[in-house]
């Protein structure tokens, strides 16, 4: 089937376009203008529209146990504009409503990848991912106290990903989960694991050696230790320097720019951070920016969540201990009129506006821990009008803003950044090869928005969604309903691990290390393999 | 053997998925119960029970929800039963109905890691005593292990408090059938109160016929767990309202499918009303106007079930293949059915 977008402004930032024209779709591609004697089946008319690359969410949890987990913790507030953990087949149409048609879900432990695949498989209209959730497992610690090689290293985690269908390696506050088992209360860059003798900073880099010798494109994402403790600037700036040459993508990155100035000794630390950033190339991150209203943190971050569980609005949680990570979930509510959550959200905007390369930040919310993913439309206006944040800082408490740059800031994002922060950007960013761009063999993943007045509105209900040639979405509505691809790696590795792992297993855990293996039967969406880097 | 049976007659798969069908028709509020099955078994299980708006329920709901309420109401720290077979050195058994979950999750062994710590099990209530007095005892044992002294404090309770106290890596298992809910939270709140000083999870024991996995699942599809209804045309959950044999017995309910191939029984109030029965060949109803045989998970066709033994969802495949359909496409077939009824 051949249709063609007409006379849209269409904004490609990998292919240095930004002007009136067409986009040709073929069946599931985008194509180069064909033969003029080719007559199209289908003309969409989007004159006066924006045509980009469908977006890409690289970090939002939207599958598996811990998200099931958080969804039945909070029956009671579904409905009440409560997006923080929709149903499986709400995520879908919520993201392909905005125009978004590509997300992963960023924090999957081996041991629950299975059900993480199954969950995803009943959320319609996206492309998704997982990333494998590695760093607190007595074996990896085992093989890195006992000074095993790089080579080791990487086996098991290729192995490790490969079993559970995974886009990349996710290491989260790596040491803090073991060592609070081992009855540790804080775990910084420099910590050392009880029993292992191993750091923190040896566990990230480790992980960084073993993603470059796998070829897995995308960098090690890592959520780093001390996750929203006033100060903790200097772990993340600390964290950058301990990157070295290799890549590192850092989490949520908001959640780690506070310092310690003004009368109440927490402040906004974005523009150190943003600077840091700047200076080092190598280094990536996505904001995981604070939006006010209830929401829920699920985070595999078990310490940190333990250690603010009695913090939870409303008041409860669940933990969860496992084999490596665990995960806890604490219901929270961000307040516009609280001191600690206004410089929370004010730092997350001048870490978006303070940056000079759209290449190398990504446009997040961390969903559902800094707000629901529905609360992008409203993130979009603030980025790209003044106006629109002058009043929204009205509205918060003065004292939080003299401790941040936010107001003086006068900064307006532009469509092609944005089209370059989600879309151009993450496709990079995960190896993703034929999305994020609309040249020739691109999936033609293609979302169309009709500019108003009122930005939050254009980006709330796109004007038209194709997911891979197929109308999905036309003025915010479903008109077709489709299933995506799940996006994995499969990185060679030495087969000798799979006999340590049996034997390992079988020892310490009296089970077969193959049973949390995803079979092949799971993926009832097609399964779509990223070439590893040589 | 044949496919299925309508009363007495033997039938084919396609006729008893109509007659079904039909029989669903008919009805102003069926209930979807039993779902001793696999994740695809209650997928298949929620769907039906969106199109028919009925209500969901699953045998072993009490037990089930019983942890989940604690869970919702309170909130509480557990552990899979892996990583306590292979750290925890304290055991605290709370209450009966442990004996077959102890062996198979191995807490008896030796440790497996932190192996220089012995492994000490000790028994909070049991097969003899009476559960009515175990929540008086987590209530000593509670203050005890916050250094209170109480009257009538026995010496093995102090004795207790002292090991949970030293434990390294503690751990409090209990099964949700033989507790009842009041003291499944305060064994959650002794917990809490051990990790004010030292390391303590709990480790609820799963519920049989797969109802962790039946949960889970009905939770992505709708947010709530089992014992809910659609009857609104957008889930509800109550776990008085929405119980099966409740509805049956009231009158609420007026036709039913109940959904086997796990080993449940067969509640009494099965053929009270109109009931078309999921089953495995070898099980025994007393009427089920409708009957249609289907494979056991994991025996007859690979499944994914929750694994008591991990604590987590599990593939397991098929121990004796067998062309019985599964669960899923019978019940997706009366689904089908309902929506092009010719």
């Amino acid at each position: 089937m051949l249709s063609v977008l007409r006379g849209g402004r269409v904004i490609d930032p990998v292919h240095h376009r930004d002007a009136v024209g067409d986009v040709w779709v073929e069946d599931e591609r985008v194509i180069a203008p064909p033969d003029a004697g080719r007559v199209p089946d289908v003309v969409h008319d989007v004159a006066g529209a924006i045509v980009v690359a469908g977006g890409i969410d690289i970090h939002s949890h939207i599958a598996g146990a811990n998200v099931n987990t958080a969804r039945l913790l909070l029956p009671e507030l579904r409905g009440n504009d409560f997006a923080a953990v929709p149903m499986a087949r709400e995520i879908g149409r919520l993201y392909a409503r905005m125009g978004f048609t590509t997300v992963v879900e960023p924090a999957i432990s081996p041991e629950v990848a299975l059900q993480a695949q199954i969950e995803l498989a009943a959320i319609p209209f996206i492309d998704k991912a997982i990333l494998t959730v590695i760093g607190n497992e007595d074996f990896l610690l085992s093989l890195l106290r006992d000074g095993e090689s790089d080579a080791a290293i990487a086996d098991y985690a290729g192995r490790t990903l490969a079993g559970s269908a995974g886009l990349g390696i996710k290491v989260i506050n790596p040491g803090g989960a073991a060592a609070f088992k081992e009855n540790v209360r804080a775990f910084g860059l420099d910590d050392v694991v009880p029993r292992y003798g191993v750091s923190s900073r040896a566990i990230v880099q480790a992980m960084q050696k073993a993603v470059v010798a796998l070829g897995i494109p995308h960098p090690v994402h890592l959520h780093c230790n001390n996750l929203g403790l006033p100060g903790n600037v200097e772990t993340a700036l600390a964290t950058i320097e301990a990157a070295g040459d290799l890549p590192l993508h850092l989490a949520h990155l908001q959640f780690y720019a506070y310092g310690r100035e003004g009368p109440r000794g927490f402040s906004s630390a974005a523009p150190q951070l943003s600077e840091a950033l700047a200076r080092h190339p190598r280094i990536t991150a996505d904001v995981g920016q604070v939006m006010f209203g209830q929401t829920v943190t699920i985070s595999s971050d078990v310490l940190r969540q333990f250690n603010g569980r009695r913090g939870g609005r409303p008041r409860k949680y669940a933990i969860m201990e496992g084999e490596g990570n665990g995960v806890g979930i604490v219901p929270y509510r961000y307040r516009r009129t609280d001191f600690f959550n206004a410089v929370q959200w004010a730092a997350g905007l001048e870490l978006f506006l303070l940056n000079a390369d759209p290449w190398r930040l990504f446009f997040t919310t961390d969903h559902p821990n800094g707000a629901p993913f529905t609360a992008y439309p409203d993130m979009f206006a603030l980025l790209m009008s003044q106006s629109v944040r002058e009043q929204w800082i009205t509205t918060v408490p003065a004292e939080a803003m003299a401790v941040s740059t936010l107001p003086s800031i006068k900064r307006e994002y532009t469509w092609p950044e944005i089209a370059i922060m989600t879309r151009s950007a993450p496709a990079w960013l995960l190896g993703l090869d034929d999305r994020g761009h609309l040249g020739p063999g691109a999936r033609a993943d293609i979302a169309v928005y009709r500019p108003g007045g009122d930005i939050a509105a254009t980006f709330r209900s796109a004007e038209l969604v194709l997911k891979s040639g197929v109308v999905v979405i036309r003025k915010g509505e479903v008109v077709e309903t489709v299933h995506g691809r799940v996006l994995t790696v499969r990185p060679d590795f030495d087969q000798a691990i799979e006999r340590r792992l049996a034997a390992y297993h079988d020892a310490v855990y009296g089970v077969p290390h193959t049973v949390f293996d995803v079979p092949a039967a799971t993926f009832t969406d097609r399964l779509e393999r990223v070439p590893c880097r040589s | 053997m044949p496919e299925a049976a309508i009363g007495e007659r033997a039938a084919t798969l396609a006729e008893a998925t109509r007659e079904a069908a039909a029989l669903l028709q008919r009805s102003r509020f069926p209930v979807i119960a039993g779902l001793a099955t696999d994740i695809a078994g209650a997928e298949g299980a929620v769907a039906l029970a969106e199109t028919v708006r009925g209500a969901i329920d699953h045998v072993h709901a009490a037990a089930v929800l019983s942890n989940f309420g604690v869970m919702h109401e309170a909130g509480w720290m557990i552990v899979t039963p892996r990583e306590a077979r292979a750290r925890a050195d304290v055991v605290l058994l709370v209450g009966a109905g442990l004996g077959s979950f102890l062996e198979a999750a191995a807490l008896e062994q030796p440790l497996t890691i932190g192996v220089e710590r012995g492994r000490h099990v000790i028994r909070l209530g049991g097969e003899a005593s009476n559960a009515a007095d175990l929540p008086a005892m987590l209530a000593s044992l509670r203050a005890l292990v916050a250094g209170k002294s109480i009257a009538g404090a026995t010496q093995s309770l102090e004795a207790m408090a002292k090991t949970l106290n030293e434990a390294g890596y503690g751990v409090a298992v209990w099964n949700a059938v033989m507790l009842d809910p009041l003291a499944i939270e305060m064994v959650c709140g002794l917990v809490d109160d051990l990790n004010a000083r030292t390391r303590f999870a709990g480790l609820p024991v799963a519920a049989a016929c797969n109802g962790a996995g039946v949960m889970q699942a009905i939770g992505w599809h709708t947010g709530l767990p089992m014992r809910t209804g659609f009857g609104r045309g957008r889930p509800e959950h109550d776990l008085w309202r929405f119980d099966a044999s409740r509805l049956v017995e009231s009158g609420e309910a007026d036709a039913a499918v109940w959904v086997g191939g796990l080993d449940a029984d067969v509640p009494l109030w099965i053929g009270k009303v109109p009931t078309v029965a999921l089953a495995a060949p070898d099980t025994r109803f007393a009427a089920a106007p409708i009957r249609i045989n289907v494979g056991r998970p994991a025996i007859d066709h690979d499944a994914v079930l929750f694994d008591a033994r991990l604590g987590v969802l599990a593939a397991s495949p098929a121990r004796a293949a067998s062309k019985l359909p599964r669960a899923a496409d019978v019940l997706r077939g009366i689904t089908l059915a309902l929506a092009s009824p010719c």
